[in-house]
């Protein structure tokens, strides 16, 4: 049967960036720079932070828990590598700031994690149960790998206050230039299909949908190929959906597929839907069918100026630097380096900072890609032109809540629903007046949250 | 190559948008209007859409230089000025005389706009305030009407004026006034709808042509530089209150069709209440804000003692946009947070 991969489903708002991936999209996924030194950030995941386990000095072996908490929402961490704990120090963080990480000094002769592969011979779903599938996600620090970094255990364990019954499998991937995802369901399928059976299990959803764009017809192929091996008559079906960001937005997937609505300020789990990355459920097959932790991951390193764009399988812990130089470093002028994508991503000032669980790309942004007046921050006042609301896919007031904020009117902006902000950029996307609206409501959230004494000056 | 990045917060690219390019949209859509006075009124119209732009920039730049701005003339590159002067030309009688034009646009924008704070912070329309201004203080400069160029006046009981050099004639919307209060001789007036459509009528400069201010309004709406809500709105609401009257008693009230091609109707629909800043936000505000315009136009032109209403409708409009605004607050997709 020929499988249908024009998308139907989608949500009101959005905006269609130039998608810019074809500078990785068909490059395959390969192995990421041996690494000298790794940081790894105790805080990579939403939650209470790690703490380490180890202290200077210490030898690690390759995959060692080296930072844990008791905290219920918490993830451990990991290194990468065998060697020395060189120290325990404060490091860039994309997200925090300065924050503590260990250092660990990699032997010469270390013997690399063997190159990423697709999951062999039989997989049987019936030889885990659902505690070793969540211990082993927890004891595996498996995160959410899409971007917001909410501990996996969490999400898919069985929690009777709020049942869960759906599963969505994000492969919308819907952020410019980003190609890690869909590399690996290209490459990975039978892995993803075999942790979206675990998560299912553990969770008790009585059914998955996998969400595609429908610019990836061969990632849906491929998947439904291997979906035909391990999984037929499991209720688990893939849909394709309308190619528009942020498409992969948890609220604006559950909002296509089911029709449904999260509420605002809430959670999935309300409305008894659980959403994973395509990755995290890779991640989840490697955990409980191999036991290996999350120490590596799929990076996309790409940009107009990078010489050898691609996806690279990198150590957690790597710095940015050394993965643009992997990469062949970049051939022009360039004016920025963003952890993430060009609409969410986090634009980084220090090039030492490390990767973490949740980095899925390294643009390298050009003042063309920015454009001119963007990049020279020439703003005018706005014209009230209505098309940041038509744009928002949460269906807030954006320019509203921004010149609240920009007057210092938080209680306006609150009574907007600033909180209802996804932060996906739309809004100054589409701004003629070029105002950082985003940046605005990021900052009263900020704002809004210190005066609730709910995060330190 | 990597010695000096940039942070900023993100996104980090924008779309294909600019105030400048929606500027400039605007003035490409009044194009075929302002080509049209060219048609009927001949060079006077240039000169006089030329006067009122100029005066307009130079306004503006004077604020700019008074209000101490570091780059005086960083302003004038959003083309809001233009935009203003173009459509403050367009909508006063061809005869207008130059220095009249001059004192419009500047109250236009030094009064309707800069004063509130510039562009983006005016409340009401910075083209409609002047107009009303001119009208406010040179009543009948602003009540004659140049017959167009190409035609010979072709209305029976038109008391023409030749005591100036320009040969004057009433427009359509004051005979259908004429019309109302006599109760009679509607029809007459319904036969000119060939003539107001294609603008050769007596009017507003740029008023006259419904033909050339649909193409322009047609252009916006396809390049999407306005949305089709407050067009919409201000034509429905229009057409039918003119419907009502004209099915009560075709001979003293006009033909709906005749209402909605002549006057400032069409200029007002596409290119006047769509203006963005003087607009309400959310799409029912839109709706509220354009049946208002709609329907207070047609209350002055039938019940009311002016024969045309779309300033006044415009004006009194915008001073309830922000009360639109926070009367239509819209709802986030996820319903409203349980606090």
């Amino acid at each position: 049967m020929k499988l249908d991969t024009k998308g139907r489903l989608t949500f009101p708002g959005g905006v269609h960036p130039p998608t810019g991936k074809k500078l990785a999209r068909e490059i395959e996924i390969q192995d990421g720079p041996s690494v000298k030194q790794v940081s790894i950030m105790l805080s990579q995941h939403i939650g209470a932070a790690c703490l380490p386990l180890v202290k200077k000095g210490d030898i690690v072996q390759a995959g060692e828990k080296i930072g844990d908490a008791d905290a219920f929402v918490c993830a451990p961490v990991h290194t990468p590598v065998r060697g020395k704990v060189k120290e325990i120090s404060l490091q860039s963080h994309a997200v925090l700031g300065r924050s503590p990480a260990v250092v660990i000094e990699a032997e010469a002769d270390n013997p690399t994690r063997a190159p990423q592969s697709e999951l062999e011979g039989d997989f049987d779903i019936n030889k885990y149960s659902v505690e070793d599938i969540c211990t082993a996600v927890r004891e595996a620090g498996l995160v959410g790998m899409g971007g917001a970094g909410f501990p996996t255990r969490v999400k898919i364990e069985p929690n009777p206050r709020l049942p869960k019954e759906t599963m969505i499998i994000n492969g919308c991937e819907c952020e410019p230039c980003i190609t890690c995802d869909y590399r690996i369901m290209l490459e990975w399928p039978k892995k993803i299909i075999a942790g979206i059976k675990l998560a299912k299990k553990a969770s008790g959803c009585s059914r998955v949908i996998i969400g595609i764009e429908d610019n990836k017809p061969e990632a849906m192929e491929a998947m439904s190929a291997a979906l035909n091996d391990l999984a037929n008559g499991n209720n688990i079906k893939i849909v394709p959906v309308k190619t528009k960001y942020p498409q992969g937005g948890e609220r604006q997937l559950i909002r296509a597929i089911l029709k449904k609505n999260v509420p605002t300020g809430g959670i999935p789990p309300m409305i008894g839907v659980v959403v994973l990355n395509v990755a995290t459920c890779a991640a989840i097959a490697e955990a409980v069918v191999n036991g290996s932790s999350l120490t590596h991951r799929v990076v996309t390193v790409t940009g107009n100026t990078i010489a050898k764009p691609g996806n690279y399988y990198s150590a957690i812990g790597t710095s940015i630097k050394e993965l643009i130089e992997f990469s062949g470093g970049v051939t022009k002028k360039s004016a920025k380096v963003v952890l993430g994508g060009p609409m969410m991503g986090i634009a980084v000032a220090d090039l030492a900072m490390p990767i973490t669980k949740t980095s899925g790309a390294i643009t390298v942004l050009t003042k063309e890609d920015i454009g001119r007046a963007k990049f020279a921050r020439r703003q005018t006042a706005c014209i009230r032109c209505g098309r940041c609301l038509e744009v928002c896919p949460e269906g807030l007031n954006p320019t509203k809540i921004a010149h609240a904020v920009k007057y210092g009117f938080l209680d306006v902006a609150e009574s907007y629903y600033i909180n209802g902000c996804i932060e996906c950029g739309c809004c100054s996307y589409v701004c003629p007046a070029n105002i950082e609206v985003t940046g605005y409501i990021k900052t009263g959230k900020i704002f809004l949250a210190r005066q609730k004494k709910k995060m330190p000056e | 190559m990597l010695k000096e990045i940039k942070v900023s917060c993100s996104p980090h690219i924008s779309g294909p948008f600019s105030t400048r390019r929606v500027m400039f949209d605007v003035i490409i859509g009044l194009f075929p209007a302002m080509a049209m006075a060219g048609y009927y009124f001949r060079i006077r119209a240039f000169v006089l859409i030329f006067t009122c732009v100029f005066s307009a920039v130079v306004t503006e730049w004077l604020c700019n230089v008074i209000g101490k701005k570091a780059r005086p003339f960083e302003s004038l590159g959003d083309l809001s000025a233009v935009v203003t002067g173009i459509i403050l030309a367009l909508s006063v009688p061809p005869g207008l005389p130059f220095w009249a034009a001059i004192i419009g646009s500047s109250f236009a924008i030094a009064i309707g706009k800069m004063v509130f704070g510039g562009l983006g912070s005016n409340i009401f329309n910075p083209g409609m305030a002047g107009r009303a201004f001119l009208s406010a203080c040179f009543g009948l400069l602003m009540t004659t009407w140049a017959v167009p160029a190409t035609i010979d006046t072709k209305m029976p009981q038109i008391a023409a004026d030749n005591t100036v050099d320009v040969r004057t004639q009433a427009t359509p919307l004051a005979w259908s006034k004429n019309a109302i209060k006599t109760k009679t001789a509607a029809g007459i007036v319904n036969r000119q709808l060939e003539d107001t459509f294609t603008g050769e009528v007596g009017g507003c400069l740029g008023e006259t042509s419904a033909m050339a201010l649909l193409l322009g309004g047609l252009y916006l709406l396809i390049r999407k530089t306005i949305n089709v809500h407050i067009p919409l709105a201000v034509s429905l609401s229009a057409f039918v209150f003119a419907s009502v009257g004209y099915l009560i008693n075709s001979e003293a009230y006009i033909s709906p069709l005749v209402h909605m091609t002549s006057g400032g109707m069409l200029l007002c629909v596409f290119f006047i209440a769509t203006d963005p800043v003087t607009a309400p936000l959310t799409t029912r505000g839109m709706w509220i804000f354009g049946v208002g315009v709609g329907g207070l136009t047609m209350l002055i032109r039938i019940v009311g003692e002016y024969p045309e209403g779309v300033m006044y409708a415009i004006l009194l409009m915008n001073a309830v946009t922000p009360l639109i605004d926070r009367f239509c607050r819209l709802t986030p997709a996820g319903g409203k947070p349980n606090v």
